[in-house]
């Protein structure tokens, strides 16, 4: 550091040093000059030039030199230039008045613009330094806010490890519990074990439970896939002009088993225009919506589902249940993939045995449509309500007698 | 006739429960099932189960809880089903007074196992016979008048600490030992921390008793939970 330091250092002195050299180098060229061509040249001509030196010393190399560079022109001038010629008298009082006024003038303005230059300096220093700080400042923030999308989205990516995990051990944890069951079983049959170990209606359980965990992978899996699709926004929609009625009948008798401990009501307004919509991918969302409100209500209570016409070019579809609700804060995250709420306002672990993502399908499905979807308590304030929308289509109307498939 | 044991199995997840029922019911145990921790507790003090198996994660009173409230009540053995990477979980439950655990997805003669175990481990500490002064284990013998420890008719000799941390493995067999639960047991509550301590130990006990201590025969390891005394013989 320190020899970095005498570097710097001697770098200045040597710069200093050329400073007096140009000072009285070029006061002595100037003098000559205006010796040889100036004859009787004006005294204040003279003065004049020389402090245009001074000047241009100071800007060029401070103070000190511009002191020496007015210094010598002093010399020079009553030298050369005052009556009498040759020698350090001067004659007339009024030339000690150009004498002694062009030595004050000649230091003060150097000085003054050494001062000039040494802000200007300074000024540009300091500006550097400011973009410079500017310019670190802008990068640290970048790469903050990198780090933070980096640790954001990793943590993303570890809770939908686990919910995926979680959701394929589940039911792989109970096909494996019922195949060792059944392998128990056989082995105490070959064995001529008697009673054997399972009856025949042990042993359909366990074919049953196998089934059905099957069948539940193969949904997860499924609902994994379209959410991708949906994701990667490579929803294909078929679009036909459907009735409403049709796609929530179609939704009802999948959902049958699911809701068949709640007491369903469908309330459609009457005269519902048909719509330009994928009927399959509809009556998903109702299906979706049926199969939490099954869930999330207890046995015994109403699930509600509507269809009204909203204003000219809308049908808003709900379905409502009288569970608990979802508190408010949470009405959004419900629709993010994965997200399970126990209802009780706490994100839960716990098995519910949806996947995790209907809400999020619904959501993309309804999107796609360039519909909306939200949730609302229920009309008595209690329960969850369930409310999107659908275009009715395109700003074409329907005609009934060339039904428009695609 | 001997009346059945009694296992009540407490998990949120129907198919789970559905299976057990059926599994544990085939091999001559009653059983009974709880959605959650505090029906779990409701069952319990009306049944008095002779085991708890219980699931973790579950809603409303959560399986560590129902570890710790069961514990306030209780000793009966207690089973915990836990996934892989649910470690920390696992070893906080075990620290509760979860006496084992078996880990997801698992088959039921895995399972089967530790009821059979955990109730065999009940009995005797349950058992009015007077205190054994000899403990034995395969070919390892602990005389507790004269403290000597023998292996396959040979005597080794152990300092104090190795002694009762062999002791207390002897004491658990089967059971899941947490580190902390060793440390806790034999050195005080200010080691409970210096798990590295441990290892040492178990390390020149390994060396003293087992024929291989790379594979060890009796003191077996639980990667990141503990240690289990197997008292099995070969």
């Amino acid at each position: 550091m320190w020899a970095y330091n005498l570097l710097v250092w001697k770098a200045a002195v040597r710069k200093q040093i050329l400073g007096y050299i140009v000072a009285v180098i070029v006061i002595a060229a100037a003098t000559a000059v205006l010796r040889v061509f100036g004859g009787h040249i004006n005294p204040t001509t003279v003065a004049l030039a020389f402090l245009l030196i001074v000047l241009f010393v100071a800007a060029a190399w401070g103070s000190k030199p511009a002191v020496l560079a007015a210094l010598v022109g002093g010399v020079c001038f009553n030298l050369f230039f005052l009556p009498p010629v040759g020698t350090f008298h001067i004659a007339e009082p009024e030339n000690w008045i150009a004498f002694l006024s062009f030595l004050v003038t000649a230091i003060t303005a150097g000085q003054l613009s050494a001062r000039a230059r040494r802000r200007a300096e300074e000024a540009t220093a300091a500006r550097r330094e400011i973009e410079l700080l500017f310019r670190e400042l802008q990068e640290s923030f970048e790469q903050a806010s990198q780090a933070k999308a980096l640790k954001q989205s990793e943590r993303l990516k570890s809770a939908l490890l686990d919910a995926v995990t979680h959701d394929l051990r589940t039911p792989l944890t109970s096909i494996k519990a019922s195949i060792t069951t059944l392998l128990d079983d056989q082995r105490s049959i070959r064995n001529g074990q008697s009673p054997t170990l399972l009856d025949d209606v042990g042993r359909q359980e366990m074919l049953e439970v196998i089934d059905e965990e099957a069948d539940r992978l193969d949904r997860f899996i499924g609902g994994m896939m379209e959410l991708a699709r949906i994701e990667a926004g490579e929803m294909h929609l078929r679009r036909s002009w459907g009735s409403i009625e049709e796609i929530v009948s179609a939704a009802l008798s999948r959902a049958s088993s699911l809701t068949k401990s709640h007491r369903v009501e469908v309330e459609l307004e009457d005269d519902l225009p048909a719509a330009r919509v994928d009927e399959r991918a509809v009556s998903e969302v109702v299906y979706s919506l049926l199969d939490n409100a099954a869930k999330y209500s207890p046995a015994g209570t109403v699930i509600r589902i509507t269809a009204t016409r909203a204003g000219a070019e809308e049908i808003q579809m709900s379905v409502e249940d009288e569970g608990k609700g979802i508190n408010v804060e949470l009405r959004e995250r419900v629709f993010d993939r994965f997200f399970r709420s126990a209802r009780d306002g706490d994100v839960s672990t716990s098995r519910l045995s949806g996947t995790g993502m209907g809400l999020a399908i619904a959501k993309g499905i309804v999107e796609a449509h360039d519909g909306k979807i939200r949730i609302e308590s229920g009309q008595t304030g209690k329960g969850t309500r369930v409310v999107f929308t659908l275009p009715i289509g395109d700003g074409e109307t329907p005609s009934p007698s060339s039904p428009e498939k695609d | 006739m001997e009346c059945k044991p009694r296992i009540l199995v407490v998990d949120d997840e129907p198919q789970l429960t559905r299976v057990l029922r059926t599994g544990l019911s085939s091999h001559g145990y009653e059983v009974r099932v709880a959605a959650d921790g505090l029906s779990a507790l409701e069952t319990f003090g009306d049944w008095h189960p002779d085991l708890v198996v219980t699931d973790l994660a579950m809603p409303n009173v959560d399986g560590l809880e129902l570890c710790r409230r069961l514990r306030e009540i209780s000793t009966v053995p207690i089973l915990v089903l836990s996934a892989r990477g649910e470690e920390k979980t696992k070893v906080e439950a075990l620290d509760l007074g979860a006496d084992d655990y078996v880990t997801k997805p698992f088959g039921i003669d895995e399972l089967l196992a530790r009821v059979r175990a955990g109730l065999r481990r009940a009995k005797t500490e349950s058992s009015t016979e007077p205190p054994q002064t000899i403990l034995k284990a395969g070919e390892l013998l602990i005389d507790l008048e004269t403290r000597l420890v023998t292996v396959r008719e040979r005597e080794v000799r152990l300092t104090p600490k190795e002694f009762d941390l062999l002791l207390h493995f002897m004491r658990n067999p089967g059971k899941v030992l947490t580190h902390r639960a060793l440390l806790a047991a034999v050195w005080g509550g200010d080691y409970v921390e210096q798990n590295e301590y441990l290892r040492v130990f178990v390390g020149q006990l390994r060396k003293k008793i087992e024929t291989d201590p790379a594979s060890p025969r009796y003191i077996l390891t639980e990667p990141w939970v503990g240690y289990r005394f197997n008292s099995d013989e070969r």
